[in-house]
């Protein structure tokens, strides 16, 4: 499993029409263990949770997003 | 000018350069937008369509927006301009400046002594979700946009990292918003005259944290053209002491995707396209009397007067909190209003920053000129900072 951190993040709250039922979602890019740096939906958020930068999070293989560690 | 070897090129001249008001402008056409912008800068010029050697066209996506490819040959059929060779250029947001480039190219080298430059964008009349849907064309369609990004999402993460590595720049973003409106309101061509509070900014419809609406540039309708010879042909055109001189010219890019940027606080193709710039017309920031830049967002506005040097990295902040950037601080940002408030009709965003620097730099700006112009800077980005124009101007 490739786990990594979070480089940057926002919290989108206006989406795309594809992706508007999902909001409020996390886009994040996520610096790998490897050291490249990807962009990522993160599954997981709920309001008013604290996000930072430098947070671990890990992947989820089977929707192939990252996922926040609780 | 520009390029490696200077003197094998010939100096280049804006002679004529014309806009529409920008602005939701649904009962106006492409062809309308274009005849305008183009027929006010050939007269300003006071050139003739069969003088015209070259036709450059910034456009972004009409052929998605307004169904409408070969913006070159329409411009040409609307402006008269017969068998006038035409291209149109793209690179997103930057289209329009790129077009400048290209057409600077053609008269420096020889190949033309006069050339039209445009740019238009038709865009107010499609839905927020299409309008979101054609700008996100400009980022990675299946690696960005395709896992949920939006480019208000890619520059709110800018900001967070900014914060991040140097403190808190909430309010100065905000500022960005607010000195932008503020001068818009003395622009005529401006899309927005309404003056707006940092409760405002900050309290706005929140579209990617930190950013709400009033960080990110607005949805625009216009056109923008310009007219330029070879310096040592426009003495014999027109009015010669309006003619104003393209000092330098830098054009640089980067990679399309945030991911693979090796910084989030410095953009590399503006401070790359800003060298040149100043390297080829020998000045430095210190000699710059006011400056266009692309504020597609306010983060944008704080991070690119860094990479231009007028600001130490991480000193920006607190520099647009003391003013030096308003109309009457130390270094003028945006005095048209910029993205923010003049507008952002993505094609011709370029070519209308160029329109501002020429109306300054001869002293006819009307209520909003500057006491002081010399020379001026001109910023244009395309996607995520992935292509860079940037064009200084001066009279001399």
């Amino acid at each position: 499993m490739m786990n990594g951190t979070i480089y940057s993040y926002t919290i989108v709250r206006s989406a795309a029409e594809e992706f508007k039922d999902q909001t409020p979602y996390i886009i994040a890019v996520i610096e790998q263990d490897s050291g490249s740096r990807v962009l990522s939906m993160l599954s997981g958020y709920k309001e008013g949770m604290q996000i930072r930068i430098g947070d671990q999070v890990k992947l989820d293989q089977q929707h192939n997003t990252y996922q926040l560690i609780s | 000018m520009f390029g490696k070897n200077n003197t094998s090129l010939r100096p280049v001249s804006i002679i004529g350069v014309g806009e529409t008001k920008m602005g939701k402008l649904p009962d106006r056409t492409l062809r309308d937008l274009i005849t305008q912008a183009g027929t006010t800068a050939m007269q300003d010029a006071g050139i003739e369509a069969d003088q015209i050697e070259s036709l450059f066209m910034g456009n972004f996506n009409s052929g998605y927006l307004c169904n409408q490819n070969h913006m070159g040959a329409l411009a040409s059929e609307v402006l008269g301009l017969g068998t006038t060779p035409t291209i149109r250029v793209e690179g997103a947001c930057a289209s329009g400046s790129l077009a400048l480039r290209q057409g600077m190219i053609a008269v420096a080298s020889g190949l033309c002594d006069i050339v039209l430059v445009g740019g238009v964008e038709k865009m107010t009349h499609r839905s927020t979700e299409e309008v979101t849907t054609a700008v996100a064309s400009a980022a990675d369609s299946v690696l960005e946009f395709g896992v949920g990004a939006t480019f208000p999402a890619i520059f709110a993460q800018l900001a967070n990292r900014y914060m991040y590595e140097y403190g808190n720049c909430r309010e100065a973003m905000a500022l960005c918003a607010i000195q932008n409106h503020a001068h818009a309101l003395l622009n005529p061509d401006a899309q927005l005259h309404k003056a707006i509070t940092l409760e405002n900014v900050l309290n706005g419809f929140p579209i990617a944290d930190p950013l709400t609406i009033f960080d990110c540039s607005l949805v625009t309708d216009g056109a923008a053209f310009v007219v330029l010879a070879a310096t040592e042909v426009a003495a014999s055109l027109g009015k010669p002491a309006r003619h104003i001189k393209i000092k330098g010219s830098g054009h640089a890019g980067d990679s399309l995707t945030v991911a693979s940027k090796k910084s989030l606080t410095t953009m590399a193709a503006t401070v790359d396209a800003a060298q040149q710039a100043f390297r080829a017309s020998k000045l430095s920031p210190a000699d710059i009397s006011l400056v266009e830049l692309h504020d597609c967002f306010t983060i944008t506005q704080l991070i690119t007067m860094e990479d231009l040097g007028f600001f130490e990295k991480g000193t920006g902040a607190q520099a647009i909190l003391d003013g030096k950037t308003t109309r009457n601080g130390k270094i003028p940002v945006n005095v048209s209003g910029g993205l923010k408030a003049k507008g952002h009709p993505i094609g011709a965003t370029g070519l209308s920053q160029i329109y501002e620097l020429v109306t300054q730099l001869r002293g006819e700006a009307g209520e909003r000129q500057l006491s002081t112009v010399n020379f001026g800077l001109a910023h244009n980005l395309g996607g995520t900072a992935a292509t860079c124009v940037v064009t200084i101007l001066g009279r001399e």
